[in-house]
């Protein structure tokens, strides 16, 4: 019977800490965590309702049929209980798991073209950013011109590219990163934008999003990329329009 | 052949078959992503090797294991003496060493086998010559 | 009784005693772990005395954090869970349940056995070489594992011997697994079909049929890596890379390709962890509820079916290693359907003790506490299932909590369970029963106490495999509930300091048990 009172308490306790505003998500700051938001609390009012109605029921049968002198029953199954749990648990489960694609489609499946295109490059242990410049394109780069010391990370030759060490991005504008990595896997986060993806040397691999809340907001690496990993952090700086537009002018002057 | 052979036996085979399987895909992946491939030279003599291995087939056909296992063991020198040539900095000739030097592997164990245990070994063997007619046609003609 | 014996129990004892010694060195690494996230500038003689290059003065550098958090979970993913509930527990008992004199290849089970100590012995090996212990994980991605020494401390010779011991390891699975299902078609007694076999035994069956399928892709993948190390080879190192300042003469290889290889063995190895366990307590609850098992059939398919769609849903640990989205999609709804078969066993287990007359003996308390702890942790795998949601959760604390609470501890409940419901076979006496429920009570809320919390770190987005939280503001607001969890830790595995002085007390002073203590109705209780 403590059994089953702790059962209880325990499902109990974890349901409540998981309604405590204290643990919720940062603010989301884009529409499309805005829809991540949503989507995720409805996943997780479904497996709150599993989880809640699993234990109780496992406390409930605990309790009841504890060893009271009572003759066990003979039932060895019920095909047609069975088949209804199995039909409704695949219902639910696949249910949900096509009802979430549409977040996954709307980072990956979906592009637009007129997105501010900046290339995101990952080293052990530091971020670089590099945006196109007055010419509007991407200089040429060459592994042997890499010079860290130099401010030149990502190896480019000529043009006029902005080399950066912080990410900045204007407030409502498609940006769509190029991630790039010249050594490890790495992983690009931001946990206010909701999107997280791996940086893997070999490719480049597009990431998209639309800031909408101007901010400073913390870049930490997700993937194990050495000893480094938990001191490398980049730096989003979303700026409302015109400054951003202000800033890059600048930064193509200097 | 007691059943409890046949059985260890088939089931040894399906998990060389998934190790071979691996290479496989992960050389096909390889193949498709780069431009840099390049297609090993098998030599004629190499070619010739697989005589041995089907040989080597037959006589365990006529129970003469031991002969068998003799041209098993040739066929193993065969093999290493392909791979030692190959240079493991070309991408194709790194995937055809692997798969040569894990074939090489199991036909010697398979030949081993063979001499000490004779019929008890030789589902395995029939698996491991085919296995390197697989092999050869993977690095000499679809490669 | 010579330590080379040839005989199932024997061995099976040895796995057992194996991984008895494993998941005590990695549990001290865990504690180890814990104290330096929360004390990170700590300076402690002890790890001055066991790493004096990884710890100098005593405090713990982010590399030496990493080495031990790599050899943590390689340790208690292969030596712990892959071993005692599949190689212990099925080597005893599985001749015993079908009426079989011993496994099919005795010669092949004692070579099984001492190839995996040795792969063990090679794992501690890296411990103490230069450089250390690797610090890739125990999932070692490429480049970083591939590059050597040049991609930090342990990344030498410690990752060689990383790579090295699972090569062994995948090569004594693979002997076990052979054994395993030939034992099982061959060596049945007339009149034991298929659906004669107890659960444990259609358990052990299905794990050595994934284990067979696939541990040889790990070991390509192994063999291909060490390649990449060793042979210059650029199976998975992309060309123009540029580490430590120096450029990589290599070119055209994937690291995602690696990925595949690796999670095409490692999910079907999580299956592998838990299936045994899952048998063991289909039989703990029908034996102390005294009923048969609700829908045998439907267990054993639903196992078959675990082990064959384990198969098809490796790609959910790489929703977003740049692999196509598209195939994303297609893991994800494989990935939720595999939730239904261990949704059935759940209902289940649960109308197997419905109607029931149950006992409270230990062994059924941790039976219960494991049906409790795989929803708890099962649950949030709806929630990692899916990319769109996954891409937050990746790598984060999220995940941690889900594998520690079904592998971690559930799988591990499944243990002492087999232990408490077995031990009057192994030893002929009973592990003490009052320990058992103290011990079960405590390490059942403790097990919550740990890592429930870190399911809210996972929420807030604290990333997994940090050395400790100092560079970011948002992991400084999350010490305290790091603090706690390391407190609830600490209690944990002392807790468990009781259940080891039972086991060890109880075979030569427990109390005597007669032939069929708890009435259970399966062969291996039929002995002399």
């Amino acid at each position: 019977m403590q059994l089953a009172i702790l059962i209880a308490a325990l499902a109990g306790t974890t349901v409540l800490l998981f309604v405590q505003p204290a643990w919720w998500l940062p603010e989301a700051i884009s529409a499309h965590a805005k829809n991540y938001d949503s989507h995720l609390l409805l996943t997780l009012w479904v497996i709150g309702v599993l989880f809640v109605i699993a234990q109780a029921l496992l406390a409930v049968t605990v309790f009841r049929f504890r060893d009271r002198g009572q003759q066990a029953s003979p039932v060895e199954g019920n095909h047609k209980l069975e088949l209804i749990w199995t039909a409704v648990t695949a219902v639910i489960f696949i249910g949900l798991a096509i009802a979430g694609q549409g977040i996954w489609a709307g980072v990956h499946l979906r592009s637009s073209t007129d997105a501010l295109k900046i290339e995101v490059l990952a080293k052990q242990f530091a971020w670089s950013y590099r945006y196109a410049g007055p010419d509007g394109a991407f200089a040429r780069t060459d592994v042997k011109a890499v010079d860290d010391a130099g401010g030149n990370p990502f190896g480019v030759v000529g043009g006029d590219d902005i080399i950066a060490p912080i990410l900045r991005v204007p407030a409502g504008r498609p940006v769509e990163l190029l991630l790039k990595s010249r050594d490890v896997i790495h992983n690009f986060f931001v946990r206010e934008l909701r999107i997280k993806q791996d940086v893997v040397p070999g490719m480049t691999i597009p990431l998209r999003f639309t800031a909408d809340k101007p901010g400073t907001y913390e870049v930490p690496c997700s993937e194990l990329c050495g000893l480094g990993h938990h001191q490398m952090r980049g730096t989003l700086v979303v700026m409302p329009p015109e400054e951003f537009d202000a800033w890059l002018r600048e930064g193509a002057v200097r | 052949m007691t059943n409890v052979a046949r059985t260890g036996q088939t089931l040894l085979i399906v998990a060389s078959s998934m190790l071979f399987a691996a290479f496989t895909s992960a050389m096909v992946v390889r193949r498709a992503a780069g431009t840099d491939w390049v297609a090993p030279s098998v030599p004629v003599w190499l070619w010739a090797a697989a005589l041995l291995a089907i040989a080597a087939s037959c006589l365990v056909a006529k129970k003469f294991y031991r002969s068998a296992a003799l041209c098993g063991f040739a066929l193993v020198a065969s093999q290493i003496a392909f791979a030692a040539s190959l240079r493991m900095g070309d991408v194709a000739q790194s995937f055809a060493a692997v798969l040569v030097t894990a074939h090489a592997a199991h036909a010697l164990f398979g030949a081993c086998a063979l001499w000490w245990k004779g019929e008890r070994a030789s589902l395995f063997w029939h698996f491991a010559g085919a296995l390197w007619l697989y092999v050869l046609w993977l690095i000499g003609v679809w490669a | 009784m010579t330590i080379f014996s040839t005989d199932h129990k024997v061995i099976g004892k040895q796995y057992i005693g194996l991984s008895l010694f494993a998941v005590l060195i990695g549990m001290a690494l865990s504690l180890v772990m814990r104290y330096h996230l929360v004390h990170p500038d700590a300076k402690v003689r002890l790890f001055q005395m066991l790493w004096p290059d990884g710890a100098p003065g005593g405090q713990m550098t982010p590399e030496l954090y990493l080495s031990l958090m790599t050899m943590h979970g390689t340790i208690m993913v292969f030596f712990v869970l892959t071993t005692a509930p599949q190689s212990g527990f099925g080597n005893y008992f599985l001749p015993l349940q079908i009426g079989a004199h011993d496994m099919a290849f005795p010669v092949l089970n004692m070579l099984s056995f001492w190839t995996t100590a040795l792969s063990f012995l090679v794992l501690m090996a890296a411990f103490v070489v230069e450089g250390g212990a690797p610090l890739s994980g125990w999932t070692a991605y490429p480049p970083l594992s591939a590059l050597g020494k040049i991609a930090g401390p342990g990344q030498g010779l410690g990752q060689d011997l990383w790579v090295l011991s699972i090569a062994l390891f995948c090569v004594a699975s693979l002997m076990a697994a052979i054994n395993f299902i030939a034992t099982i078609i061959e060596l049945r007694a007339p009149g034991v079909g298929y659906f004669d076999m107890p659960l444990t035994a259609w358990a052990w069956f299905v794990t050595a049929l994934i284990s067979l399928f696939a541990f040889a892709v790990l070991l390509a993948g192994g063999i291909l890596l060490l390649l990449d190390r060793v042979a210059g080879t650029s199976f998975f190192i992309p060309g123009g890379l540029v580490v430590s300042d120096q450029i990589q003469a290599r070119s055209g290889g994937s690291p995602i390709l690696f990925q595949h290889l690796f999670w095409f063995f490692g999910h079907p190895e999580v299956y592998i962890a838990i299936l045994p366990g899952m048998g063991v307590i289909s039989t703990v609850l029908s034996v102390f509820s005294g009923k048969k098992v609700f829908g045998y059939r439907a267990m054993a398919y639903a196992m078959l079916a675990i082990g064959g769609l384990g198969f098809l849903v490796w790609g959910h640990h790489m929703f977003i290693s740049g692999m196509s989205p598209y195939s994303s999609v297609a893991f994800s709804v494989l990935t939720l359907a595999i939730g239904v078969p261990s949704a059935i066993k759940t209902f289940n287990w649960i109308a197997t003790l419905w109607g029931g007359r149950i006992r409270f003996t230990a062994a059924m308390l941790y039976a219960l506490g494991f049906v409790s702890l795989f929803i708890t942790g099962g649950v949030t795998g709806l929630v990692l299932g899916q990319p769109g949601l996954d891409l937050y959760f990746h790598d984060t604390y999220f995940v941690v909590a889900h594998f520690h609470l079904i592998m971690g501890v559930a799988a591990i409940f499944a243990i002492f369970a087999a232990l408490h419901y077995w031990f009057p076979l192994l030893y002929g006496r009973f592990l003490n029963e009052t320990l058992g429920k103290i011990h079960f009570y405590c390490t059942f809320i403790g097990v919550y106490a740990v890592f429930v919390p870190l399911h809210f770190a996972g929420i807030a987005g604290n990333p997994r495999r940090y050395p400790d939280f100092k560079e970011y503001e948002f992991l400084k607001s999350l010490m305290p509930l790091h603090v706690g969890v390391t407190h609830a830790a600490y209690s944990l595995a002392a807790i468990q300091l009781l259940f080891l002085f039972n086991y060890f007390w109880s075979q030569r002073k427990g109390k005597l048990a007669d032939k069929n203590p708890w009435g259970a109705a399966t062969r291996e209780w039929d002995h002399d």
